[in-house]
């Protein structure tokens, strides 16, 4: 293992040198067909050259208590990749490679060009075995269903999808998914200092607010009303370096208009929306601001925890019951580790 | 200003009248009374303009009914229905204050397809006064009074449906409505009940999801026709709601059709302000004259479709829980 994973790290190092012309010209192709925008894919790369390093593949396989040395027959993973926000299905890349299972890779159509890259790459230094398309169509001469399926959807969204593999022939309902369905997450801040501020304007509208890792709600020991014209000021300071590449549907200004009617407090941004309420985070573009504390937390937390991914704090020291995700530090929200473990499974370990 | 509703109470059910009509008169009600209307719909419509097509009349999320006091200022409710809910903040309440619309436009709702002489009303369903705050049971009680032969009347619970209750029911050649949730109906079933006599019809208002079971409307119907031994187009749903006035109802099939004072349609919940084309799924809403106090332009969570006749399919609840976070979505991505 140690073999692959020295590799591994030179796979990944080759990717994202600065030499490797296929990545810039994949950039260029994302950001000039207006599917991402430079600063985000600037982001994303620069978090994963500092995440993907040796020791945290090493510190990965050991917190996933995955034996690798088990795994004897290779099985054909299916990975079905969101489009949502860069890369976002790299780990489940990295997870069929560990595992030495055959990468069956459904490309998202809003990111096409990106892990293609590190695919070919992979596929070159025989670290990958298998076949990937942005078409389903594509697999049609797959001659058998995969073994597994791993994708992220909302509940509803499952059996389309499967309806769909279902009629290429690519999966049934007997095959085992990993399907993450947590679609927002929530943090803690206890003051108001600008590099709180920063953390939490970053960790909400990184990516324009679409990734479940993104902060949908925010729990502070102040209300919206005294704090929403300093909060303002870091989300245009966040926006002069990161302009939102996504707009909102016009459906945010008839939230608007009735947060106004029934006098709810919030502050308009025009692409985004703050609204001091403590219901589920379910729409894009709007972050909900609830006062209160650590108790008030655990409370939403418990009571959205259907669709909660993770919980953040600007305090180290914050420990949470173990019936809620442990908690993760607010300045690392948009920069996960490799090991992280979406919906609490890790993959590497589910595909083992 | 006392005599406007009074005149606008009437109008609305006159069939003469375009609904456009109807709608600007109770729309220019709604911004001179109702405040939370009013701040609404001034972000669409500037003051003292009136909405050009019914499609352009700002549709009100239907949460405002659980998180607002909505009722038109200087009028009091004559009574107060609430949706069921387990929690205070989970139930919506819809102030009634005139319930003599509620009356007319239950029974001219319900007399376009049955009238009340021919057919004998058979509610499986708790009583009113088991449930004061139900509006669907308020409006069955008002239904069996209309009956001035007693026929018509709830259905013990938990029991089956047996030959007295038939016979009663169909004395002086009457017919049978049986009304009730989808999910008690399958339950009545269940307790090895009595077929209906020929020419009887069920009436079947949602609950297609309970602890129990969850199946189509398509599934429901068929199990209803065969277990009941009604004809398929006998077979007949209701949709209502708390706070709604008015009802629609789909004769014969699983396509609802609104009376006159009520319009249907749509909605892209990306932009509500867009109808849906027919077959293409969205929210429905609705905008029913009949709430003339309380708000009848309305935005509900429910899924639907409209068909090319205007008539419109419910297919449960809208998730909007899909519009948010990494999603892979099969037709879209």
């Amino acid at each position: 293992m140690n073999k692959k994973i020295d590799e591994l790290q030179e796979a990944i190092e080759e990717w994202l040198s600065p030499d490797n012309y296929r990545l810039k010209e994949a950039i260029d192709k994302t950001v000039n067909e207006g599917l991402f925008s430079f600063p985000d894919v600037k982001y994303q790369l620069l978090s994963l050259k500092k995440t993907l390093k040796k020791g945290e593949f090493h510190r990965w396989i050991e917190s996933s208590g995955a034996d690798l040395s088990m795994q004897e027959n290779q099985k054909t993973v299916l990975c079905l990749h969101a489009g949502n926000l860069p890369l976002v299905g790299i780990q489940d890349i990295l997870a069929v490679v560990l595992s030495n299972n055959r990468y069956l890779g459904k490309l998202s159509r809003k990111d096409p060009y990106l892990s293609q890259t590190l695919l070919d790459i992979l596929k070159k230094r025989d670290l990958l075995d298998g076949r990937w398309s942005a078409d389903l169509e594509d697999f049609k001469d797959e001659t058998q269903k995969a073994d597994a399926l791993l994708f992220s959807g909302s509940t509803e969204s499952v059996d389309p999808v499967i309806d769909a593999l279902k009629t290429h022939n690519l999966a049934d309902d007997s095959t085992p998914k990993l399907v993450r369905t947590a679609h927002y997450s929530i943090a803690l801040i206890e003051d108001d200092r600008p590099d709180t501020f920063r953390q939490l304007a970053d960790a909400v509208l990184r990516y324009g607010g679409s990734g479940c890792r993104s902060v949908a709600m925010v729990v502070a020991p102040f209300g919206l009303k005294s704090k929403k014209c300093e909060f303002t000021d870091y989300v245009e300071e966040f926006w002069l370096t990161n302009p939102q590449h996504k707009k909102p549907a016009p459906s945010l200004y008839h939230r608007f208009a009735y947060n106004k009617a029934t006098e709810i407090e919030q502050s308009w941004l025009d692409d985004f929306l703050i609204e001091e309420t403590k219901m589920e985070p379910s729409e894009s573009f709007i972050l909900h601001w609830v006062k209160g504390d650590i108790e008030k937390l655990k409370d939403l937390a418990r009571t959205h925890r259907d669709g909660l991914q993770t919980i953040y704090v600007t305090n180290p020291d914050h420990e949470l019951p173990s019936d809620l995700p442990k908690p993760e530090l607010l300045s690392h929200a948009q920069q996960p580790p490799i090991w992280w473990r979406p919906d609490g499974v890790d993959p590497l370990k589910w595909l083992v | 200003m006392a005599d406007v509703p009074a005149k606008l109470s009437l109008s609305i059910f006159d069939p003469t009248q375009p609904f456009i009509e109807k709608a600007r008169s109770v729309f220019e009600f709604q911004v001179a009374n109702n405040p939370v209307y009013r701040r609404f719909a001034f972000h669409f419509i500037p003051a003292g303009e009136l909405p050009e097509t019914v499609d352009d009349i700002p549709l009100l999320p239907i949460r405002a009914f659980k998180e607002c006091n909505l009722v038109a200022e200087g009028f009091e409710p004559e009574l107060t229905f609430k949706s069921s809910g387990t929690g205070k903040m989970d139930r919506s309440s819809h102030h009634v204050v005139d319930l003599d619309l509620y009356r007319r436009s239950i029974l001219q709702g319900f007399s376009q397809y049955f009238n009340s002489t021919e057919f004998t009303l058979l509610c499986y369903a708790p009583g009113y006064s088991d449930n004061p705050d139900s509006s669907l049971l308020w409006m069955l009680q008002y239904l069996v009074d209309l009956d001035k032969n007693g026929q018509s009347r709830f259905l013990p619970l938990g029991q089956p449906l047996r030959s007295s209750n038939i016979k009663r029911a169909v004395q002086n050649d009457r017919q049978i409505v049986l009304f009730g949730a989808a999910f008690g109906l399958l339950d009545l079933l269940d307790l090895d009940s009595l077929k209906l006599p020929g020419g009887s019809h069920i009436i079947e208002t949602g609950g297609m999801k309970t602890h129990r079971r969850e199946m189509s409307k398509t599934d429901l119907r068929y199990k209803l026709a065969n277990g009941f031994d009604v004809p398929l187009d006998h077979i007949h749903s209701e949709y209502g709601m708390c706070e709604l006035m008015s009802q629609l109802y789909a004769i014969g099939d699983e396509w609802f059709e609104a009376p006159g004072w009520v319009h249907a349609s749509v909605r892209d919940p990306l932009n509500p302000a867009r109808p849906c084309d027919p077959g293409e799924e969205g929210k429905v809403a609705i905008m029913d004259l009949a709430n003339l106090y309380s708000c009848p332009f309305i935005l509900t969570d429910d899924r639907g479709v409209i068909n090319e006749e205007g008539k419109l399919a419910v297919l449960g609840r809208w998730h909007s829980a899909a519009l948010r976070g990494c999603n892979f979505l099969i037709d879209r991505d």
